[in-house]
């Protein structure tokens, strides 16, 4: 059942050319979003199943022979599951009237699917080389996403990203060459088993930089966030969406998590390397945003900024940095995804992405400015929206590692945050009505509708923390903590 | 680990620095391509020297094939790009391709 | 011994002129050779189905592919490479090479490693029943690169 996750959204891409060729419109528009809908569902129950039994650990069978396919649902997963569910649907739901200029929309949802199942696969396996390949599927398929426009600018942005991610995949494969030659296994308990065995320390810190080169690039981490300023802005608003909201945190800062968790285990060396890179994203990312006159550039930013937060707070080590991290994940996808969404939806009834030429679209678009403000809000950390929340949880963090200067860094990082954040609100939506603006209109249903479903959900986390915390995030930040004992144990080894 | 690893993947790191070396200098896109190809060239011997010197060249030959179909749909991805480039821009220089700054 | 050095040279050597080249087709020509002494040393190394794949798919299928958008790309005019870089190649190469052989002779023997296993079962077994998972990624693989073709050569009918 849990392979639903990979094999759905494959199976109904492989569908959708010739669904669409029978139908241009409703039909894909209706199966995509009805997939999207299912993956939610099927991650709720697969949730509940593991949060009550533990971790899930599956060999499918096919025909009663067991078949070299094993997937493993624990809690980190799932949390990555719910939360690539929850801004899929919402994102699915905003392209039904936004994809409308592009065309094809058949080929669009096929691309979106295999992304999506890409992500699933890479939060699902067991095994390293296999953590490569659904990167690669869901990397493929982003490449032509960004480029979907076919304008110059897109066209530009995605060879650069194309040229940068191969250069990332050859780190990753080469630090997966040298495991695989110390320890002659792919699979993360028995590679972990192997590095404890062995007392490889040099070699390991040397797979380990290569690993931070590779995922901190699909991360976007300063000093390899080079693709991200172009890439994302370029693309089509939902693009936006889920590359700034999921990919780069799927790909990158799960991957990394997990390997140097469950395979590596954390060592203090390797915490301290975590957090200032961590560190270093926040400041300079923040500093890089303030200039930006495009909105889509200046939220591309500050997405490499909230990444830094979260690199920081899961580098901690401590189970309460990791769960501020991984809370901060969940919000900063929530909220960013929001506000790359209601940045088409500005784009498509005015034209233009220049905040400079923006001004007082709240009269004429309320419910995009006031979602916008709930987005912007979260992500600033003013409370009681979520992103409040899981910036004070990773500042504690820091403050019982005794890490003063950090701390002092993020919260003043989050005051700069602040003022960008309500530098976009004054430009764009508050302040006098441009006459060139009198005649634009709210965005259309399901854009809207779209956006509201994610700003509720902002309130409702933000309001409702503690039970979050303690029912979903726990489990995934004590799966992290107690590292590889966890994942020798819960895979049934 | 025994000399004969360390000398395959001393030849998989040159493969690799041509590669990027190429990436870095040169500026029609299609020699970009090229550079690409070089480093995945490079990536493929290690892999299958990791597994020949493991005596484990069954499971290296599955990772090195399925590392080629990777590259070959990356690669069918990339000239798609690159054609509508040369559609708008008219030509294959990536000078002239650069407008967005920052 | 020796033969594999020299099929790894000649990998290498015909990589660099791939890179170096002026012209378009010789460059994909000198990819399709490095790529058939890549498929040979395979075969040297006990990895028939590895060889045969890397000398058909990739000295053959991607230099059509990229014989393919040759053709469609016929410039105006040249593409001018920064002469610097093609001189200044030879010089870095050989500074590289030495750190490279300095680095993996300083590296001999503190690279621990477990002993090796010898491997039952043939190829196949290996592929369809240890690496299953692959071959669903690799379907995932080829349908991402057919749908990204899909849309990025779709017919623009209403903005262009």
């Amino acid at each position: 059942m849990i392979f639903l996750f990979i094999g759905l959204p494959l199976v109904t891409a492989a569908l959708l050319p010739l669904i669409g060729k029978i139908s241009k419109r409703v039909l894909p528009d209706l199966l995509a979003n009805a997939v999207f809908l299912l993956l939610l569902v099927l991650a709720t129950t697969a949730g509940r199943q593991v949060i009550s039994q533990g971790p899930t650990f599956k060999q499918l069978s096919w025909l009663g022979e067991p078949v070299g396919i094993t997937v493993a649902v624990d809690g980190f997963s799932l949390f990555m599951l719910m939360a690539i569910s929850l801004l899929t649907l919402c994102i699915g739901l905003f392209s039904i009237n936004y994809m409308e200029r592009y065309g094809s929309k058949a080929s669009y949802y096929a691309l979106l699917l295999m992304m999506v199942a890409g992500m699933n696969g890479l939060v699902l396996v067991t095994d390293l080389f296999n953590i490569y390949l659904f990167l690669e599927v869901a990397a493929i398929a982003s490449y032509a996403l960004v480029a979907y426009g076919l304008e110059h600018d897109e066209l530009e942005a995605s060879f650069k990203y194309l040229m940068l991610s191969v250069i990332a995949s050859a780190a990753i494969l080469i630090s997966i060459a040298v495991l695989f030659g110390m320890t002659g296994s792919l699979g993360f308990a028995a590679v972990a088993d192997g590095l404890r065995r062995l007392d490889a320390r040099f070699v390991v810190g040397f797979c380990s930089a290569l690993f931070i080169m590779g995922f901190g690039l699909k991360a976007a981490l300063i000093p390899f966030h080079a693709w991200l300023p172009d890439a994302h802005p370029s693309a089509p608003a939902p693009i936006s969406a889920i590359l700034s909201g999921l990919l780069i945190k799927v790909s990158g800062v799960y991957a990394l998590t997990r390997i140097f968790f469950s395979v590596f285990g954390l060592t203090p060396a390797l915490s301290q390397v975590l957090m200032y890179l961590g560190a270093v994203s926040i400041v300079i990312a923040a500093f890089l945003a303030l200039g930006q006159k495009d909105i889509k550039r200046l939220l591309a930013y500050s997405s490499i900024s909230q990444v830094g937060y979260v690199v920081l707070g899961i580098g901690i080590g401590t189970p309460l940095g990791i769960a501020g991290g991984l809370f901060h994940l969940f919000n900063h996808a929530l909220a960013k995804g929001l506000l790359f969404l209601n940045s088409g939806s500005v784009q498509q009834a005015t034209g233009t992405r220049n905040l400079e030429e923006m001004g007082g679209l709240a009269k004429r678009m309320p419910v995009t400015a006031a979602t916008s403000l709930v987005g912007s809000l979260s992500i600033a950390g003013v409370p009681p929206l979520s992103g409040f929340w899981s910036k004070l949880i990773i500042i504690m963090a820091l403050v019982q590692a005794k890490e003063w200067p950090l701390a002092i860094v993020a919260i003043l990082a989050s005051v700069l945050t602040l003022w960008y954040y309500l530098l976009i609100q004054r430009k764009a939506f508050f302040g006098k009505l441009d006459e060139k603006w009198t005649a634009v209109k709210e965005a259309p249903f399901w854009m809207t509708a779209a956006t509201v479903i994610l700003a509720l959900l902002s309130i409702g986390v933000g309001l409702f923390f503690s039970a979050v915390i303690k029912s979903w995030i726990q489990p995934a930040s004590d799966v992290l903590a107690r590292g590889i004992l966890i994942a020798l144990g819960s895979w049934g080894i | 680990m025994n000399s004969t690893w360390f000398l395959y993947m001393a030849f998989a790191a040159c493969l690799l620095f041509v590669g990027i070396y190429c990436l870095l200098t040169m500026k029609n896109v299609i020699k970009l391509f090229i550079g690409i190809e070089v480093i995945s060239k490079g990536v493929s011997l290690a892999l299958l020297a990791t597994g020949f010197v493991k005596k484990n060249t069954l499971l290296a030959q599955s990772l090195v094939i399925t590392f080629i179909v990777v590259e070959v749909s990356l690669v069918a991805t990339a000239l798609a790009i690159i054609i509508n480039i040369y559609r708008h821009t008219k030509s294959l220089d990536i000078r002239k391709l650069t407008k967005l700054k920052g | 011994m020796i033969w594999q050095i020299i099929l790894l040279s000649g990998l290498v050597l015909f990589s660099i002129l791939a890179i170096l080249s002026k012209d378009l087709i010789k460059s994909a020509i000198s990819l399709a050779l490095a790529s058939l002494f890549l498929g040979i040393l395979f075969f040297q190394m006990n990895a028939p189905y590895a060889g045969v794949f890397e000398i058909s798919v990739v000295a053959g299928l991607i230099t059509v592919l990229f014989m393919l958008t040759i053709a469609l790309t016929k410039a105006e005019g040249d593409v001018r490479e920064s002469r610097l870089a093609r001189l200044v190649f030879p010089l870095v190469f050989v500074v590289f090479i030495l750190i490279d052989v300095l680095v993996m002779k300083g590296l001999l023997q503190k690279v621990p490693a477990l002993p090796e296993t010898s491997e039952p079962g043939a190829f196949g077994d290996v592929l369809w029943k240890q690496r299953t998972f692959d071959l669903i990624g690799q379907l995932a693989i080829i349908l991402a690169g057919v749908f990204s073709m899909l849309a990025l050569f779709r017919k623009r009918n209403k903005d262009e």
